[in-house]
């Protein structure tokens, strides 16, 4: 949000829920659980709106993001029976509205595949900087890291990428 | 899991992600733009990591479903946004919406029709009849206009006479003694006048 005001969490919704879907998807690869962490998303930013002091939104967003996706990981993690996904080519099969099957050209799989071989760490800081197009310092303030270490996980998560894709440069 | 082959022989290697999105710090471009016109290998790196770059951002921008939004159409912001009265949250809100969603671009294209069309209406003169009538209704007011001021002339001359030369008016605290006195003659003459009833001790009759 550009201005100082407030925005309510219906303003949230619209203006940044096609974002933070993206970013969950990217993610998790997987169309269900990105739904998943919307809605937990936009329940924890329904709550914390109250206390929300105007500042820095995108910040505070995407760090509480951010923290409802590590909280996803983790309890999956706690019930391996239902593991992350290792690739979309199934996710697709079972989605079939517009998008994703435009999505599922092949080099959208190629990169969502690799995107999801990638460590954490460096996913989340590619995805919210190719994807969701945030600065290096939006994406430190959104981890709580400085703007060095995003930029570092940037380089190497890209470095990754290229040597997990197969198509040639 | 993929390993990264980490060049030790460059330092400037990292900086060259951040040079690609434009996130360099004051003094560093000077440096990257050196290096890559002297390290053939960091000038490759810039090409891969280019290309990587450029691949993921073409992902497609996936359509969030319509039941995780409250409200998912701007309705009738599509018209404040034509005519350029929403703010930056809600403005931002029906860009975004209208880059994705074939039905409001249909009903802004629309709207946007309707108020070109009304807007592109001429301003009609009125009939000659109409303007012979109005002039003389205007003719008509303006006599009635002359008349009503030279009654309020009057009304206010005789009310400044009447202030002058008028009988005087005692002001002041509301006098209650005469109404007092007025009522005790009244009660003298008729006992029953008081509404409440004497005292009478008990087993006496009144």
């Amino acid at each position: 949000m550009a201005d100082d005001r407030t925005p309510t969490w219906e303003d949230v919704a619209r203006v940044y829920g096609r974002k933070i879907y993206n970013f969950a998807y990217r993610l998790t690869g997987n169309p269900d659980d990105a739904a998943d962490l919307v809605q937990e998303v936009l329940l924890r930013v329904r709550k914390g709106l109250s206390s929300y002091t105007p500042g820095s939104f995108d910040g505070w967003l995407w760090r509480i993001t951010r923290n409802a996706f590590l909280d996803g990981v983790r309890k999956q993690k706690r019930r391996p029976t239902s593991p992350l996904p290792e690739d979309d080519r199934n996710v697709l099969a079972t989605s079939p509205s517009p998008d994703e099957v435009l999505a599922s050209v092949r080099l959208s799989e190629d990169i969502q595949s690799a995107l999801l071989k990638l460590p954490l760490d460096f996913r989340e800081c590619v995805v919210l900087c190719d994807v969701v197009g945030l600065t290096y310092e939006e994406i430190a303030e959104a981890i709580e890291s400085p703007v060095g270490t995003v930029r570092s996980r940037i380089h190497r998560g890209r470095k990754m990428l290229r040597e997990l894709l197969t198509w040639p440069v | 899991m993929a390993r990264v082959k980490q060049s030790r022989s460059c330092e400037t290697a990292e900086l060259v992600s951040a040079y690609l999105d434009g996130q360099l710090l004051p003094g560093e471009l000077d440096t990257v733009v050196t290096h890559l016109g002297e390290c053939a290998d960091c000038i490759a790196e810039f090409h891969q990591l280019k290309e990587v770059r450029a691949a993921l951002r073409t992902l497609p921008f996936l359509e969030i479903p319509e039941h995780l939004l409250p409200d998912t159409h701007p309705g009738e912001l599509l018209s404040a946004y034509l005519d350029g009265q929403l703010d930056t949250s809600e403005h931002d809100f029906v860009i975004s919406h209208l880059d994705f969603c074939t039905d409001c671009r249909l009903e802004l294209h629309e709207l946007d029709s309707a108020r070109t069309a009304i807007r592109s209406l001429p301003g009609l003169e009125p009939p000659e009849f109409l303007t012979v009538h109005r002039e003389r209704i205007e003719r008509e007011r303006w006599s009635r206009r002359r008349v009503v001021a030279a009654g309020v002339g009057i009304a206010a001359a005789a009310a400044f006479v009447f202030a002058i030369f008028g009988p005087t008016t005692e002001t002041g605290d509301l006098d209650l003694i005469p109404l007092f006195d007025q009522h005790q003659a009244r009660v003298s003459v008729d006992s029953g006048f008081n509404v409440i009833p004497a005292f009478a001790p008990a087993g006496e009759s009144p």
